[in-house]
């Protein structure tokens, strides 16, 4: 079932990158999409009742993260109307609970209060509705752990979707117009402060000079600069992805962008006028990228060359075949436990037509 | 939740240690306390607050009024989740020719290939590997005094069966059971099945109908778990003896730090500081040591089986394939010899039928040499 670990996330980040360009947070923007995507039949198939289950809690464990930060509101949003969407397509019975870990109860909070204060009453209702049902497992966990160590992660599974995380705005929030205003007033005071104590003692004031010179200025000069840098960083990309997505598109759609947004955006265009609906599809982060991809082309490389060691067993069989102790057929025979072979058992061990659980395209 | 407990709740949140692998310990008792006086009682009570007291509420809450409220619950409604009409529900075995989502594709795939395969191999064993789960979905006790209380933990516990077959190298084959953390470590201990607590020592060849009733179980009664530093003994019984002594008076020589003992008896899981998905062992018979791993400790859900009574609850057993009688292969092997010059290899499996045919005359006289000891298949528990 952990084949299914990848194509599900793909899925999922699909119709949670289609919510993400309708800057909204309403559940009927959700809905649209939920059902242009016809996504409730991703559970159909000929399944037995243990798979649907074993399914179901993939479905979950895959898909319940995007309700939990560092993901924006918005994604946020369309992660908890997903799983609201999931829980009730499910085809497992009982149906299979959503795994809530106490370390993000925290995060439920105040996603709610967020949303509440924010008036998305559809937000709050739907999280309400899926308590009210006990779709949760209030546990430890986000899930069952049973310390299966993997030498290589795969990275993929690992893999944040960028787009989805909120750009760093950590700068510009800690240095606002009001600080800049209040460092200048109390650089001024420690000047004039300088200043009387020189005069006092007759000491010329280079002495005291420990401090730069326009601390205020030089910090908002900094910042600045940071920010052109983020910004011009971010238009690089958006004309990567004008091929995709019509940038036009993106723009009307803002207009709807939710209450929470503008708040948000208006709190920080006070200081420094910063782009909020920025971010929305940057599928080629190429600038980015470049480092990554090589890195990743030369471990694919190598990983073409090395040929899988044989295993201790393969290499012992070989050398004593090689050294003629052994006959061949008698490994073949080798079945301990019986006297006489039971018949038309031969045939049973054709070698099988592996399935290829990833196909050269998806790779 | 931070400001009322301060550093001490905040130690008991579980947090990964490694991630995806392991948490960090935790005390279980107060992990249980910090979800009771997070949530409200009626989030993980198990019947549902009347629709009315909801509305109520959440109008209260959201100051809004009541077709706000009506409108919320047309748009958010269930049914418009649906992406088919009503009396036209599909066929969920069914998926599209040319699927879109990725999900479909890939079992689209899948499906179509096992439809090639000249036989479909369903794992018998996987297909019934929660059946005992499914039973004991929301089972009510016939006596309320029995009911689960509500806010009562759960705790999941993976044993694993010692490495002892050569077919196990690759599986972790396991049994899983649920506990309450109200309940004691010996309770577990009794509900865990391992084929060595069957075996009868001897040798009885010469008096194959005299093989005692009395398995190791009944004679070899101390055992411990091994939990974060302490050794958990087994002491019920005064034949019991702290089988961790040996282990800890080698550790001191070593310079390993001081491990502590207390009494499984008088422990219950809310006293345990431990971490989610890391192994620790339940050693018994001395020296059969079995991989414990809590995987998963949570608030009982109205779904859970609400009988205390059945408590340890087993939801998973490994089925093993049986070893059949070397001769007929047909019948489970009870018996095992050694310098056996009518086997054909050394040691050699025997069902009961096929062992007294073979090895004694018509008035039970013992044909040739060879040593005969009494073998418990791993299968038995099956
Ligand atoms: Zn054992
Ligand atoms: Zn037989």
């Amino acid at each position: 079932m952990d084949h299914f670990k990848r194509p599900l996330k793909t899925d999922i980040e699909e119709i949670l990158s289609r919510f993400q360009d309708t800057a909204s947070v309403r559940f009927e923007e959700f809905l649209t999409i939920w059902r242009g995507m016809n996504f409730p039949i991703i559970f159909n198939g000929k399944l037995e009742p243990y798979e649907k289950s074993t399914f179901s809690r993939l479905v979950f464990t895959t898909a319940a993260p995007y309700f939990f930060p560092p993901y924006t509101f918005q994604i946020r949003v369309g992660g908890l109307y997903l799983l609201y969407g999931l829980y009730h397509s499910q085809l497992a019975t009982p149906k299979e609970k959503i795994w809530l870990a106490l370390s993000d109860w925290e995060h439920v909070k105040r996603f709610q209060q967020d949303a509440a204060d924010a008036q998305h009453y559809d937000v709050v209702y739907v999280l309400r509705k899926l308590l009210a049902e006990k779709a949760f497992y209030f546990t430890a966990m986000p899930k069952p752990l049973y310390f299966r160590v993997r030498r290589k992660q795969e990275e993929s599974e690992q893999k944040m979707c960028e787009e989805f995380i909120d750009r760093p705005s950590r700068p510009q929030e800690l240095i606002s117009a009001e600080m800049l205003e209040e460092l200048a007033n109390v650089h001024e005071h420690y000047e004039r402060l300088k200043m009387g104590i020189s005069a006092a003692s007759g000491q010329s004031s280079s002495d005291l000079a420990l401090i730069r010179q326009n601390l205020a200025p030089r910090l908002r000069n900094a910042m600045l600069s940071f920010h052109s840098w983020q910004k011009n960083h971010m238009e690089n990309e958006n004309c990567n992805t004008a091929v995709e997505r019509s940038t036009s598109e993106r723009n009307s759609k803002v207009e709807e962008s939710s209450r929470r947004a503008q708040l948000l955006a208006s709190i920080k265009s006070k200081s420094y006028g910063q782009l909020v609906e920025a971010s929305k599809s940057r599928r080629h982060r190429q600038a980015e990228m470049v480092t990554a991809t090589s890195d990743a082309e030369s471990t694919h490389r190598t990983s073409g060359f090395k040929r899988r060691a044989l295993s201790l067993k393969e290499r012992t069989k070989t050398r004593l075949m090689a050294q003629g102790n052994v006959k061949e057929e008698v490994l073949k025979m080798t079945r301990l436990w019986r006297l006489s072979a039971v018949e038309d058992e031969r045939t049973e061990e054709k070698k099988k037509r592996k399935f290829a659980w990833k196909v050269e395209s998806e790779a | 939740m931070a400001e009322s407990g301060g550093a001490e709740a905040l130690e008991n949140v579980p947090v990964y240690e490694y991630i995806d692998v392991n948490s960090k310990p935790f005390h279980i008792g107060s992990f249980r306390k910090l979800w009771l006086d997070a949530l409200k009682p009626d989030y993980y009570s198990y019947t549902e607050t009347p629709q009315e007291i909801q509305d109520i509420e959440f109008i209260e809450e959201m100051r809004i009024d009541e077709e706000t409220l009506d409108e919320l619950k047309t748009i958010c409604s269930v049914e418009r989740l649906r992406c088919h009409s009503e009396n036209n529900p599909p066929d969920t075995d069914e998926i599209p020719a040319e699927p879109k989502l990725a999900t479909l594709k890939l079992r689209k795939r899948r499906q179509d290939y096992k439809k090639t395969l000249l036989r479909d191999h369903v794992g018998r064993h996987d297909a019934y590997a929660n059946e005992m789960e499914v039973l004991a979905v929301g089972r009510k006790p016939k006596d309320p005094q029995d009911l689960v209380p509500e806010g009562e933990l759960i705790l999941t516990f993976n044993v694993l069966y010692p490495v002892i077959f050569e077919r196990f190298k690759y599986v972790r084959p396991h049994q899983t059971h649920h506990v309450l953390g109200s309940q004691k470590l010996t309770d577990l201990r009794d509900a865990i099945c391992c084929v060595n607590d069957l075996q009868v020592f001897g040798e009885f060849s010469e008096t194959p109908n005299m093989v005692p009733q009395f398995i190791s179980k009944d004679h070899y009664k101390s055992a411990f778990f091994f939990f974060e530093g302490t050794f958990f003994n087994d002491m019920r019984f005064p034949e019991c003896r702290d089988i961790s002594e040996t282990t800890r008076e080698w550790a001191k020589t070593y310079d390993f730090p001081e491990f502590h003992t207390a009494r499984m008896e008088d422990t219950v899981f809310y006293d345990l500081k431990v971490k989610v998905g890391y192994p620790y062992l339940y050693c018994h018979q001395g020296d059969c040591e079995h991989i414990v791993i809590l995987t998963d400790v949570r608030l009982a859900h109205r779904d859970d089986c609400l009988d205390s009574k059945h408590y340890p609850l087993l939801t998973h057993k490994h089925r093993v394939v049986t070893r059949k009688c070397s001769v007929c292969h047909l019948y489970i092997s009870r018996w095992v010899t050694t310098n056996d010059a009518l086997a054909p290899m050394n040691p050699c499996l025997f069902c009961d039928q096929c062992f007294r045919m073979f090895h004694y005359d018509k008035d039970g006289n013992k044909l040739g040499d060879f040593k005969a000891y009494s073998y418990v298949d791993p299968g038995a528990f099956n």
